[in-house]
């Protein structure tokens, strides 16, 4: 009983370690660093380089397109911070001012260069938005 | 209608604590009259909530604005069909629906079981109404459907996303809750076996069918979704591992596994703990599921808003759960020792052990990725996330892994299997393997994933095709008849496992359309009209873009003719942009999509410029999509034989036809092709005055000030469409950007207006305190007295000591002398 104890506590270890070790060193390639332009744009330089979504809300009337390209230049803006980005691509629907986007890429000095699909706009979704939520309201017979 | 609907969750909130009490009490002094009492609660639970639905469904029809939850999700020229579905549309209506179909669920279960599972009743009842009183307990105090406006209502709704007036959206979530909450059922058998300590295989019996019916209804949710997705979204694809579809999943994976694993405890008695275990960890998973989805605890794109108070009454309810159950599991581990060890590791126990470690870990890994960004903040305030390319690295080899075993476990033999029946069995799927992988790198796929994928589909289908052939010729000898008649035969004489074999051939051919999306390819192109390119062996040529209205909207047209590369006509397609009247700044992207066998073309126009005659054209080529759907039919039809043997809905309702279910089955599978008629927008009005809003702080600030206007029955100020909320908003952002705390600004309006009223929501301090506190304590104090009853009953068990227990009642002596006399 105690042989087959150990085994078991053996096989799950090495299981445990593989598996462990597999996660750690695909998780280095596969994470991204979730900010908000704020948190982003206090201290630019410290986040060159690194892979990033950028949640932010669209300028009003800042998208700009070039004439029959696929190029969009517009600003994301959250909390008074402004960052100026790019993509080339289709976008969404919902990409207009002022929605709410996520942005996927990479910061440099010159912006903010949005990879391929990497424009995500909040969904307009049947379900509350985050302030209709927090207020729900009490209850009234 | 509103206060009624309200006193009626009330009502049944009493009930249900009744139900709890009355059982627990009435299990433990062994009172059938007192367990009578509860059961007939527990059904009153389901009444009430049925009458509930009603009204809630009657004020959707009638357009009873005056209710909030109405007046959010639909509005006046909403059609019947998507007014009803507003039912469970948003939060607070979704979770009233969950309760709903838990109390229907559970009646039936109930009523089914009363005569075969007597001794588990009471637990059963007790807990499944625990379950519910949780979610009428969150309604009553948090999220009530039934609230309304103080004093004058809106004359209209606010309306449904057009997006989201679908057919597939429209069935896709009960389907969804259908699967949620039908696995609550197992739970409470599970559960009610550990507390009797009833631990024999009987209450597997109970509840295998029903993990099977709610197994069959998360698969037809997912699928929904994923049809959705494809069809409405446009970005080409069905699955992009958004948080709330893995909520979705989690449960699949560990109910798959259940289902498995208790085949073997049925043969040889192993797995107890286990199998006990899987039934709580997929209950659980339906939670963290409801949880992850309404509690903003991760970001998705589509999940409903953030809610701390919410998260943490979830919270509260899983600690507890999870306590509980397990709990109870550690105290009964005595009684749940397995009847045998493992022989061999090759045998068909093996290949379970595998198939459900794969599906835990599975579970496991989704449900850590998920909730990575959550973990990361927590332990070093980086929000850190994985993306799509992350889940499938892991996902894809552990789908491989799981079809490999798909395959072996029927060749394996129970207990042990020799040298020679391995060379007799495994021979002919491992050839037909063989012969595909090698005519796979032949023609020079270079693609591991689909490639393997191709491999392993080939050798699965040689195992099922071995398996029914084997199968008929041994009838075919019994019975003389043809191969075909046999066949049949052999499937309807056993109906479980060659309806089990079905559903995997399902699962192949839906392996065969993921393994395709390795060969997808994308491509975006600008076109004038006249202009032609080139995307795989189509070339499209843009013939036109034209301007059309039909009155409820204006569509924008592309006219793309697509020819093959001999330059034959296929198609002409015409993916459009639509402009919903009142709408016009959400327009809707339609997809063309070209379906075939082999390969899907899917055209999108995300944009266009009118004035220079340019679309902007997404195409994606996506082979073998289509088996992804025509496999969840197979599937859907493997259920349902599997399902058939003691007819209709699971093992419930005993009197139906045997045909029912199948029926039933393939009538839903039918829905799901003609459902494409039906994904169609349908207009709506949603002011889009009230989405224009300054910042998201300001907006929350503002909805804890209630208007003072006069003329909008004090909505909050973030709501409010007066010019002069707006100007008030803009002044909150001012005072914001200030460096004003939420607290300040709201304490300058309270001091500005001399008082409390201005605010929408009680302050959350001294007396204010109090209005917070009143529901928790009322809630609680239910369960408390609920408990308190349980305990008090119970108690007096002891007046009656001297006669053995269960004695008093001569009906249940006599029902006790039977059952002792058949277990001899």
């Amino acid at each position: 009983m105690k042989y087959k104890a150990v085994k078991i506590g053996l096989t799950s270890l090495v299981l445990a370690m593989t598996f462990g070790g597999l996660l750690y060193t695909t998780m280095a390639e596969g994470t991204e660093y979730y900010k908000h332009v704020d948190e982003v744009m206090a201290q630019p330089d410290a986040w060159y380089g690194k892979k990033l979504q950028l949640h932010g809300f669209v300028v009003p009337d800042s998208i700009m397109k070039r004439k029959n390209t696929l190029d969009y230049q517009f600003q994301v803006q959250s909390n008074g911070h402004i960052v100026n980005a790019t993509y080339t691509g289709v976008v969404p629907d919902t990409f207009k001012s002022d929605s709410e986007v996520v942005l996927k890429g990479v910061l440099s000095a010159d912006g903010f260069t949005t990879q391929p699909n990497g424009v995500m706009a909040k969904c307009p979704s049947k379900y509350e938005a985050k302030t209709a939520g927090a207020t729900a309201p009490s209850v009234k017979y | 209608m509103a206060s009624l609907g309200a006193l009626l969750l009330l009502i049944a909130f009493v009930t249900a604590a009744y139900a709890v009490a009355a059982s627990v009490a009435g299990a433990r002094r062994r009172n059938t009259r007192l367990i009578e009492s509860g059961v007939g609660a527990f059904y009153t639970v389901a009444a009430l909530m049925t009458v509930a639905s009603g009204i809630i469904i009657y004020a959707f029809i009638a357009g009873d604005y005056s209710i909030r939850y109405v007046q959010r999700y639909s509005d006046s020229v909403q059609p019947v069909f998507y007014k009803i579905t507003s039912y469970w549309g948003g939060l607070d209506g979704s979770v009233m629906f969950w309760v709903f179909l838990l109390s229907c669920f559970g009646s039936v279960a109930v009523k089914v079981n009363r005569d075969r599972h007597r001794e588990l009743i009471p637990y059963v009842v007790a807990v499944i109404a625990s379950v519910e009183m949780f979610f009428l307990f969150l309604m009553i105090i948090h999220n009530n459907p039934f609230a309304t406006y103080l004093t004058e209502s809106p004359t209209d709704g606010r309306g449904l996303n057009p997006l989201l007036q679908n057919f597939y959206m429209a069935i896709h979530p009960p389907t969804m809750y259908l699967g949620f909450v039908g696995l609550t059922i197992p739970y409470a058998f599970g559960m009610a076996a550990l507390i009797t300590g009833h631990l024999d295989d009987s209450w597997l019996r109970a509840v295998r069918r029903w993990t099977m019916f709610s197994w069959f209804f998360l698969s037809l949710g997912l699928t929904l979704g994923m049809i959705w997705a494809y069809e409405e979204l446009g970005w080409g694809g069905y699955w992009g591992w958004d948080p709330v579809e893995n909520a979705g999943m989690l449960p699949w994976f560990t109910a798959t596994a259940f289902l498995h694993s208790v085949m073997v405890q049925e043969r040889r008695g192993m797995l107890r703990v286990w199998n006990v275990s899987l039934v709580i960890i997929t209950f659980l998973l339906t939670i963290v599921g409801t949880f992850l989805t309404r509690s903003g605890v991760v970001q998705s794109i589509h999940a409903f808003g953030e809610d701390p108070q919410l998260a943490r009454y979830f919270a509260a309810f899983m600690i507890f759960t999870i306590t509980f159950s397990f709990g109870w599991v550690i105290y009964r581990l005595p009684l749940l020792k397995a009847r045998h060890e493992l022989d061999s590791w090759l045998s068909k126990e093996a290949a379970f052990l595998a198939n459900n470690w794969v599906l835990l870990f599975s579970a496991v890994f989704v449900l850590f990725a998920t909730m990575f960004p959550t973990i990361t903040e927590a332990i070093n305030g980086e929000r850190l996330t994985v993306g799509p390319p992350f889940f499938n690295r892991w996902m894809v080899p552990i789908g491989l892994i799981l079809l490999v075993l798909t395959g072996t476990g029927p060749l394996l033999a129970w207990r042990k299997s020799t040298i020679m029946n391995l060379k007799d069995q495994f021979l002919w799927p491992t050839l037909a393997g063989l012969v595909v992988g090698g005519i796979v790198i032949a023609m020079g796929v270079r693609v591991w994933g689909s490639g393997l994928c191709f491999a392993f589909s080939a050798y699965v289908m040689g195992t099922l095709t071995q398996e029914f052939i084997r199968g008929a010729n041994v009838r075919r000898g019994m019975t003389g008849t043809d191969l075909l008649t046999a066949m049949i035969g052999l499937v309807s004489r056993n109906k479980r496992r060659y309806g089990g074999y079905i559903v995997h051939v399902g699962m192949v051919l839906i392996f065969l359309g993921f393994a395709g999306e390795g060969f997808s390819r994308d491509q975006q192109l600008l076109l004038k009209p006249g202009e032609e390119a080139k995307v795989g062996d189509y070339t499209l040529h843009l013939d036109a873009i034209r301007v059309t209205d039909d009155g409820q909207k204006q569509m924008v047209t592309g006219h793309i003719t697509v020819t093959d590369k001999h330059g034959a006509v296929l198609e002409v397609m015409k993916p459009a942009k639509w402009y919903f009247r009142k709408h016009e700044e959400e327009p809707t992207s339609e997809v063309a999509i070209r379906r075939s066998f082999s390969e899907d073309l899917y055209v999108v126009m995300p944009a266009f410029e009118i004035e220079e005659q340019t679309a902007s054209v997404e195409v994606h080529i996506n082979p073998l999509v289509n088996w992804v759907w025509f496999g969840f039919g197979v599937l859907a039809v493997g259920t349902g034989i599997a399902l058939l043997p003691e007819a209709a809905l699971g093992f419930a309702v005993a009197g139906l036809p045997a045909g029912a279910v199948t029926a039933t089955m393939l009538l839903l599978s039918l829905l799901l092709p003609t459902g494409i008629a039906f994904a169609q927008h349908v207009e709506t009005g949603q002011d889009p005055r009230l989405e224009k809003v300054t910042s998201p702080e300001a907006r929350e600030v503002a909805h804890k000030l209630a208007c003072w206007c006069g003329g909008c029955s004090k909505l909050p100020v973030g709501q409010c469409s007066c010019g002069h909320c707006a100007i008030e908003r803009a002044k909150i952002d001012v005072m914001l950007k200030d460096g004003k705390s939420e607290s300040e600004i709201l304490k300058f309006y309270v001091d500005t207006f001399g008082g409390n009223q201005i605010l929408s929501e009680p302050p959350n301090s001294g007396s204010g305190r109090v209005v917070w506190l009143m529901p928790v304590v009322v809630g609680l104090g239910g369960f408390m007295i609920a408990a308190f009853l349980a305990v008090r009953w119970s108690s007096r068990r002891a007046s009656v000591a001297g006669m053995p227990a269960g004695m008093e009642d001569p009906e249940m002596a006599a029902r006790l002398n039977d059952e002792l006399r058949d277990l001899d």
